[in-house]
């Protein structure tokens, strides 16, 4: 088959994605279960208050993190698949002229699930070495009884055996929509193109065509801009917040999976923008452009997007702040007011223009590195 | 006029290391077309592209009216190759999801050359400036790489084989282009070729074996497209 496990290998902004969904999921499950199982021990009002208050937290953030985490897995989990068809178009196409069906030849993308069984692992490790400091500063409250830690088997089978396999049939499924296409479009490697572009204006520069097509014809790399602005911008600005909302420990690891999530899909996003513009940033400089250029026609229209995910990410960190102080916390006493934070707003601006425009001039300066003379070796 | 003295190409380190240029010397008129014809492997897109300044130069030198290509700086080489230089694949290498039309915008800005409508009429593909390549035969492609090129008005032309991925028919229709345009713009050209038919059509033919010049002889019955045999 031409899929192999060494392929899933590639996915690890998969891995890592799960990685951080189950870490934080497995942590407030565990807890969860664990809490719900004190439940009859708690005797006056105050710590019922309390009590409802922490199990609706630990529903919030596994259904918040966990839903958001998820969802974007399945995109990127979409966009490595169509790469991997469009690269791998020629032998795939030998394959379906041969007689292979689609799905004889989509069932090898369920492989594609083991990435998610490798984060979906890691995440659970990880959040069992978490786990004795984040019970040990919850009983600290001192409003619960305390409460040792319990494993739940039944939470490893939720939390990694069924999201890989979900995830491996997801796989098998979109690539069978995706191999749906004519052989010879295969063969050929001819790619859909929309024919929206054809009428645009020719008062446009070249390099003006030149970047609005890159960003039409990788669309979900936009999607992963924004989302790793989005992840940057919210979680830092969260973490800040919650130092004083709940405790240090959780808004280091807020901002830890914020950073990872942040640089993991800008990462991916642009390198594979670089990878599938390769050639034509090569012929660009054969003729004569320079390499900032090919930066601004390749990696420049996605700024926009970058900062569009900023501005969503605080917007998204304070209505669910602005949630959780104002319902859920709302009959607790002494818990702080939360407003909008302004002056670590603008210093998470400032840090994020320097950090991503400092990886962009990073990427442009790469460009100058391709060998001109490998266009010619193919 | 381009002057190339005792220039020398290695590939590789150590044992494997591999002279695919041996002390090569020639000078290159301007408005000559020059074909540099020898066997697969012989150096000949080596040549090439350490003449254009795609490839650094490991020892001589490569003169350009005098200035030196090995003397440059990758800012220097830049802005020579905008200012000099096309170059023609045997791969077309257009830029699949922008249409004909802006392929050749891409050679033509960089000569701020707005009028290059004429030269889309010249290839026969006025009709098909809205498709995109895929849509395109091979040699419908290659003719935009031609237009892509020319559109830049450039002072010397390089062409890799470029009828090589091309049927007999087609070949002959794009190499009669690129002659004919040559005749009337009066570039410099210098193009590689496997093909000693091919070769008969340039003014001077610059044999290659194992990385050295073994010939160069004049052309004094140059033909036609349509008179070689191919
Ligand atoms: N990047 C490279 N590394 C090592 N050897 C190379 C490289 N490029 C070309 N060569 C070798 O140099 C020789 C000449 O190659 P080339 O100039 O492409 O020949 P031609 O175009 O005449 O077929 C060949 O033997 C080839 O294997
Ligand atoms: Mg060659």
């Amino acid at each position: 088959m031409i899929v192999s496990l060494k392929d899933s290998v590639k996915l690890f902004g998969i891995s890592i994605m799960t990685c951080c969904a189950v870490t934080v999921c497995n942590l407030f499950l565990n807890y969860y279960l664990d809490l719900a199982a004190v439940a009859h021990l708690i005797d006056n009002p105050a710590a019922q208050k309390f009590y409802d208050a922490q199990l609706m937290t630990a529903k919030v953030v596994c259904a918040v993190s966990g839903g958001c985490l998820a969802a974007t897995t399945v995109v990127m989990l979409f966009f490595y698949i169509k790469h991997y068809i469009d690269s791998h178009s020629r032998e795939i196409g030998v394959l379906k002229a041969l007689g292979y069906s689609d799905l004889k030849i989509a069932k090898g993308f369920f492989v594609f699930g083991a990435s998610v069984l490798v984060g979906c692992l890691a995440g659970c490790l990880l959040s069992f070495i978490l786990m004795p400091r984040f019970y040990e500063l919850q009983n600290a409250d001192g409003y619960l009884p305390d409460m040792a830690i319990r494993v739940h088997w039944t939470l490893l089978v939720f939390l990694v055996l069924l999201p890989a396999s979900v995830f491996g049939l997801i796989a098998v499924g979109y690539s069978v929509l995706k191999l749906n296409q004519p052989c010879v479009n295969l063969l050929k490697g001819i790619v859909k193109t929309k024919g929206k572009s054809r009428d645009s204006k020719d008062k446009k520069s070249f390099l003006e065509d030149m970047r609005s097509s890159t960003l039409r014809s990788r669309k979900t790399l936009v999607f992963f801009i924004v989302f790793s602005s989005f992840c940057f911008s919210s979680m830092i600005q969260m973490s800040a917040s919650m130092k004083d909302l709940a405790s240090n420990m959780m808004g280091l690891m807020i901002f830890i999976i914020g950073v990872v999530l942040a640089f993991t899909t800008l990462y991916i996003a642009v390198s594979s923008v670089i990878r599938s513009n390769q050639k034509n940033i090569t012929m660009m400089r054969v003729f004569g452009y320079d390499s900032a250029d090919c930066k601004r026609s390749v990696l420049d229209g996605y700024r926009p997007a970058a900062y569009i995910g900023f501005v969503l990410g605080s917007v998204y960190q304070y209505a669910l702040l602005k949630v959780m102080v104002s319902i859920v916390f709302a009959d607790i006493e002494g818990m702080p007011d939360y407003k909008f934070d302004f002056p670590i707003c603008f210093i998470t601006l400032g840090v994020f223009i320097v950090v991503y425009e400092g990886i962009m001039f990073a990427y442009g300066q790469s460009m100058k590195k391709i060998p001109l003379k490998q266009i010619m070796s193919e | 006029m381009i002057e190339i003295k005792n220039l020398t190409k290695n590939y590789g380190k150590g044992e494997s290391r591999f002279k695919a240029l041996d002390n090569v010397s020639v000078c290159i008129k301007d408005g000559e077309f020059v074909v540099i014809l020898g066997a697969s492997g012989s150096g000949k897109s080596t040549f090439l592209n350490v003449i254009s300044g795609l490839e650094t130069i490991d020892s001589g030198s490569v003169a350009y009216d005098g200035r030196q290509l090995e003397a440059m700086n990758e800012k220097e080489l830049t802005k020579f190759r905008r200012e000099n230089t096309a170059y023609i694949f045997q791969q077309y290498y257009l830029l699949p999801h922008l249409t004909v039309e802006k392929n050749i915008k891409l050679g033509a800005e960089l000569d701020n050359n707005k009028d290059f409508f004429p030269l889309i009429e010249a290839i026969g593909l006025a009709e098909k400036r809205k498709k995109f390549p895929a849509e395109l035969s091979g040699g419908e492609q290659q003719r935009v790489a031609i237009a892509r090129a020319l559109a830049k008005n450039p002072k010397v032309l390089f062409l890799d084989e470029p009828t090589g991925a091309l049927d007999e028919s087609t070949g002959r229709l794009v190499l009669d282009y690129i002659i004919q345009l040559q005749a009337n713009r009066g570039f410099t050209m210098i193009m590689v070729t496997h093909n000693a038919n091919i070769a008969e059509t340039a003014d001077r033919i610059i044999r290659m074996n194992s990385g050295k010049i073994v010939g160069i002889t004049e052309n004094t019955h140059k033909k036609t497209a349509y008179e070689i045999g191919w």
